[in-house]
């Protein structure tokens, strides 16, 4: 089988779980224009919730459903605690709490699962390849792109077509208009903030069986979800899908051509873009 | 005369506070390093203010400068047969400026948080470069047993820097220069425009500036200061780390900055003095300190924002209403 057209398909999976490492990142910057520094560490406690559950005697299935579920409300609770009082601040104090929340998070990790990583195995019935002809593929890969591309639409219905989803779409052309019409805007916000860090729990759960867990992967995610946005546009959902295909596409072609320096393409690709389209390929100007 | 004296004392305050540190160090301190490493974190948090309190960018990228002056410093001591030591810190510094260069002449097309996003990728992506190339980094490893060359004119060794109290002095006299010139930018027309820009850059465009021009000069003095700072670590260490250009560099230098305060560049080295003193005694303490670095910075962001240094200020002005509130009692009675 051509090996390209195999690094292709891996890519679309990274790619697509690098989407959903966007999207919640997207969605929250594009309501209140704060920008979520934490949110690599969320995905860094979901691999590692996954590592938990299975050492508890759960499956991965639970682990799917209840990451996202106690991260999400851990964001909710840290939103309404403290994250809501720097809103009217310079974005400089959003970043500074939001990486003072990162750092807290990652020593815990250490603190609670030691410095290095561990290794999580794939659901037993996702184990092993499929075979169409001479297509060989993992199992666990394609699921994870099935699963995404589900995900991704039931995301982008809840976007397009409730009464949530417009309110979040008008937010973020303009927030004083919508709480005019008596939206209130705030209880949104911490309602999308759950949702973008359940959202990234989901993409740390499903990248586990591929990568493993390590206390600083939090930290390279947060650093490819931004090349994500900047590459896809800010705030736009078909932004941070296209965004997400393209960079993990690219880092997978590149992995075969050359090895070593695959991760730095991926930041070759977005100075680019950067170069070509400053606001991104559907950010809009 | 005694006016005219307070007020000598108030124009060149920053000056007695600077020289004070630089001079206490070595009286309260029995680490030569410790103390160097402050005032060499003193630079970098300084330049790393210049951008965000004097001219409003947040930059996540100071770790790419400081990183690059190491393996600068690194390369010219060790290889190239070994060049003199102040063409090989004056290199460090040039490569700074040059690499802030690049990044700010990309970045500054960005404002606000696209600006911050870009200024970490570019972190990210210099990260992943100097791992990729070890003939040139040593990779993993870093460079390795970077000398510390004596001063010398003519070949007769003048200043030995070996110990570590003697390149305390060495570092002290740089920083002091350095000082020197970060304040006399903050200070000069080009300070004031940086700050125009910082408070309203549609009207700094409007009035006719080059704004971008502006930023991209503010980088690049920010760029070369790392460097040096950089430099300078490395020949403190003998080691040029990958941990030096880390992601995790810029934070700190980030976070010493907005500790400090962003309201003037003395505000900087107080911010560096106490987080490396707080590092060093924390980490002693627990190995998991940068925990309670975490909780420290979400307390900064929640109820002190405006650093070490507006909390110091806004204590004085409350002694000083205290004191004030004392005399017009006293004179009633």
């Amino acid at each position: 089988m051509n090996v390209y057209l195999l690094q292709v398909i891996n890519g679309v999976g990274i790619g697509m779980l690098y989407f959903l490492l966007a999207v919640g990142l997207s969605i929250v910057f594009g309501l209140l224009r704060f920008v979520n520094f934490a949110h690599g560490a969320f995905y860094a406690l979901g691999a590692y919730l996954c590592f938990q559950a299975l050492q508890f005697g759960l499956n991965f299935w639970a682990a799917l459903v209840l990451a996202p579920v106690l991260i999400g409300a851990l964001a909710w609770l840290t939103e309404k605690v403290m994250l809501r009082y720097v809103y009217a601040q310079p974005h400089e104090f959003h970043i500074l709490i939001t990486v003072g929340l990162a750092l807290a998070i990652q020593e815990l990790i250490i603190v609670g699962w030691g410095p290095l990583g561990v290794d999580v195995p794939p659901p037993d019935v996702l184990q092993g390849v499929v075979m169409w002809g001479d297509f060989v593929y993992p199992k666990y890969r394609l699921f994870v792109i099935g699963f995404t591309a589900l995900l991704a639409m039931a995301l982008w219905w809840l976007l397009e077509g409730t009464r949530i989803g417009s309110a979040v779409r008008a937010g973020s052309e303009s927030t004083e208009m919508v709480s005019l019409l008596g939206i209130n805007v705030f209880r949104l916000f911490s309602l999308m903030f759950a949702l973008g860090a359940g959202t990234a729990a989901i993409a740390g759960v499903l990248a586990a069986p591929i990568r493993g867990a390590e206390p600083f992967m939090g930290v390279e995610a947060l650093g490819v979800a931004f090349i994500v946005v900047v590459v896809g546009g800010m705030g736009s959902f078909a932004g941070a899908l296209v965004g997400g295909l393209l960079v993990g596409v690219v880092q997978s072609l590149m992995s075969t051509l050359w090895p070593e320096g695959a991760r730095l393409m991926i930041y070759v690709a977005m100075a680019a873009v950067l170069l070509l389209r400053p606001h991104g390929l559907l950010g809009r100007g | 005369m005694m006016a005219s004296g307070k007020q000598w004392l108030i124009r060149y305050r920053y000056w007695w506070l600077v020289l004070g540190i630089t001079v206490l160090l070595p009286l309260m301190m029995r680490s030569g390093t410790l103390a160097t490493e402050v005032l060499i974190y003193a630079m970098a948090a300084m330049a790393c203010n210049l951008l965000l309190g004097y001219t409003g960018l947040l930059s996540f990228g100071q770790g790419i400068f400081f990183g690059l002056g190491s393996y600068a410093v690194g390369l010219a001591l060790t290889r190239f047969g070994g060049l003199p030591m102040p063409v090989a810190l004056l290199g460090a510094a040039v490569t700074g400026a040059l690499a802030a260069g690049l990044v700010g002449w990309f970045s500054i097309r960005q404002r606000g948080t696209y600006f911050v996003m870009l200024t970490l990728a570019f972190a990210q992506m210099f990260y992943f470069i100097a791992y990729t190339a070890p003939g040139l980094t040593g990779g993993d490893n870093g460079l390795l047993d970077i000398p510390r060359p004596s001063i010398a004119i003519g070949g007769h060794a003048l200043i030995d820097l070996t110990s570590s109290w003697g390149f305390y002095g060495f570092v002290a006299v740089l920083f002091l220069i350095v000082f020197a010139l970060v304040l006399r930018v903050t200070e000069s027309v080009l300070g004031r425009t940086l700050l125009a820009i910082r408070d309203n850059e549609e009207r700094a465009l409007a009035v006719g500036y080059n704004v971008r021009a502006f930023k991209l000069l503010a980088f690049v003095i920010s760029g070369a200061v790392t460097g040096l700072a950089g430099a300078l670590h490395a020949m403190l260490t003998g080691i040029a780390p990958l941990a030096n250009i880390d992601y995790h560099a810029s934070e700190m230098i980030l976070i010493m900055t907005v500790i400090g305060g962003t309201s003037n560049i003395f505000a900087s080295v107080l911010g560096a003095a106490f987080y490396v003193l707080l590092a060093d005694w924390l980490s002693t303490l627990w190995p998991r300190w940068l925990m309670l670095l975490g909780f420290l910075l979400i307390a900064v962001s929640l109820f002190m924002q405006r650093g070490l240094w507006g909390l110091g200020a806004s204590v004085a002005t409350r002694l000083r209403g205290v004191r004030s509130a004392a005399a017009t009692q006293e004179e009633r009675a």
